[in-house]
């Protein structure tokens, strides 16, 4: 983002000059403008009539700071927190253009009004007008987008500490149910929990649960034998349950070395299973030794 | 610097504690081999847990150990394979295909009495 370059002085002085004369039927107007848009409406009816007041007050203060005195920065200020309300209160960026167009359709009139018998003053405000909403929405709007930023950001953590849980359901037993898509990145992570949590719960057995995962290709099938392989080579057998019809048909369709995979039918299947071989009689135990 | 093979009882443990190289671990290999005919070795334990990574040479000659003691009459066990290790190790796809591995050395141990007992056993 560009640093803000102050527009005109003469034109935005003058421009001050006609708004402060018509700053409250301007004032008027753009509440209606607002009542009509709903998620401005709200925010207005939200505010008491006095606050409403004082900031309308303190607006022009800090307007009539950057035209009349050039100090812009408390209005550079009050633009940056400004965008940062909008986006914290979820506020649609298109609903501001709205408001701000309906503005320049009623103060440009006056502007022409005005300077009608000076064009080369019209001009100026008029220019220094554009110019200075231009700059205003731009740091509005970054300042929009990068509270967005965050939050987006926030939500992906959050996500992703949610995507892949490792439960202790027994001694040296682990369970990993996994729910929705399985990308590159969450495989990954995927492994990384798993195979920390083999190490910190000692586990022996990790029961793997895709119930939840619609879809398996070949990229997916593959991340499923490297977490398991890796699980193996830190001497923890995993156990995949929960396979569906169309998983189990798309693994074949593919080639899928199926021998590779100890699959059982469900979750309860599974957690027998892995109490068997954590008993040492394992069916499918092929580190274990046979029953003595 | 030879690397130190301990006996326990009937095992041979064998801890590596630094990077080898390649000439190292061949020693190591041979090393091992001669020590396994040497007294009734039944078993043989191999702690990695020191190592931070695990190249294609070294997880081959870990599975030559393993095969080499096998015919020797010894079962092996490579143990404290950390989680970073075996991630890398399975995205290279070095998967120490046909060896036993277990958790830690203690692990490992128990991992041994139970092909022992199985060994009796049938």
């Amino acid at each position: 983002m560009r640093p803000f370059t102050p527009p005109d002085p003469k034109g935005m002085r003058d421009y001050f000059d006609v708004y402060e004369r018509h700053e409250p039927q301007m004032n008027e107007h753009l509440m209606a403008v607002c009542s009509r848009i709903p998620s401005l409406a709200q925010v207005i009816k939200a505010m008491p009539k006095e606050q409403l007041e004082a900031q309308r007050k303190a607006g022009l203060q800090t307007l009539r700071a950057g035209c009349v005195d050039g100090n812009w920065g408390p209005l550079l200020e009050q633009q940056k927190v400004q965008g940062a309300m909008y986006a914290n209160m979820n506020i649609p960026f298109g609903d501001w253009y709205e408001l701000i167009s309906a503005f320049e359709k009623v103060m440009i009139p006056h502007l022409v009004t005005a300077y009608a018998k000076e064009p080369e003053r019209l001009s100026r405000s008029l220019t220094a007008l554009s110019d200075y909403i231009d700059q205003g929405m731009g740091f509005i709007a970054e300042e929009y987008l990068k509270v967005k930023e965050r939050i987006i950001n926030q939500q992906a953590e959050a996500i992703q500490e949610l995507s892949t849980p490792v439960l202790q359901v027994g001694e040296r037993l682990l369970l990993i149910p996994l729910i929705g898509v399985l990308d590159t990145h969450r495989a990954r992570s995927l492994t990384e929990s798993l195979l920390r949590a083999v190490r910190d719960y000692r586990a022996k057995v990790v029961v793997i649960d895709i119930t939840g995962v619609a879809a398996v290709d070949s990229k997916v099938a593959n991340h499923l034998f490297q977490t398991v392989s890796a699980a193996k080579l830190m001497g923890a057998q995993s156990i995949i349950t929960g396979l569906s019809a169309e998983v189990a048909n798309s693994l074949v369709v593919l080639g899928v070395d199926v021998n590779r995979l100890n699959a059982v039918g469900d979750l309860q299947g599974g957690l027998e299973e892995a109490n068997r071989i954590l008993a040492g009689r394992g069916a499918n135990a092929h580190t274990d030794p046979p029953a003595p | 610097m030879p690397i130190p093979i301990l006996q326990l009882r009937d095992t041979l443990i064998v801890t590596i504690q630094s990077e080898l190289t390649d000439a190292e671990l061949s020693q190591l290999r041979q090393d091992i081999a001669a020590r396994i005919g040497k007294r009734a070795v039944r078993g043989l334990v191999i702690d990695v847990s020191a190592l931070d990574v695990l190249d294609s040479f070294a997880s081959r000659t870990l599975v030559g150990i393993a095969k080499v003691s096998k015919l020797r009459g010894a079962h092996s066990v490579i143990v404290g394979i950390q989680p970073d290790v075996a991630y890398a190790m399975v995205q290279l796809g070095l998967t120490l295909e046909g060896t036993d591995t277990a958790l830690d050395l203690d692990e490992g141990m128990e991992l041994l009495e139970q092909r022992k007992q199985a060994r009796r056993g049938s």
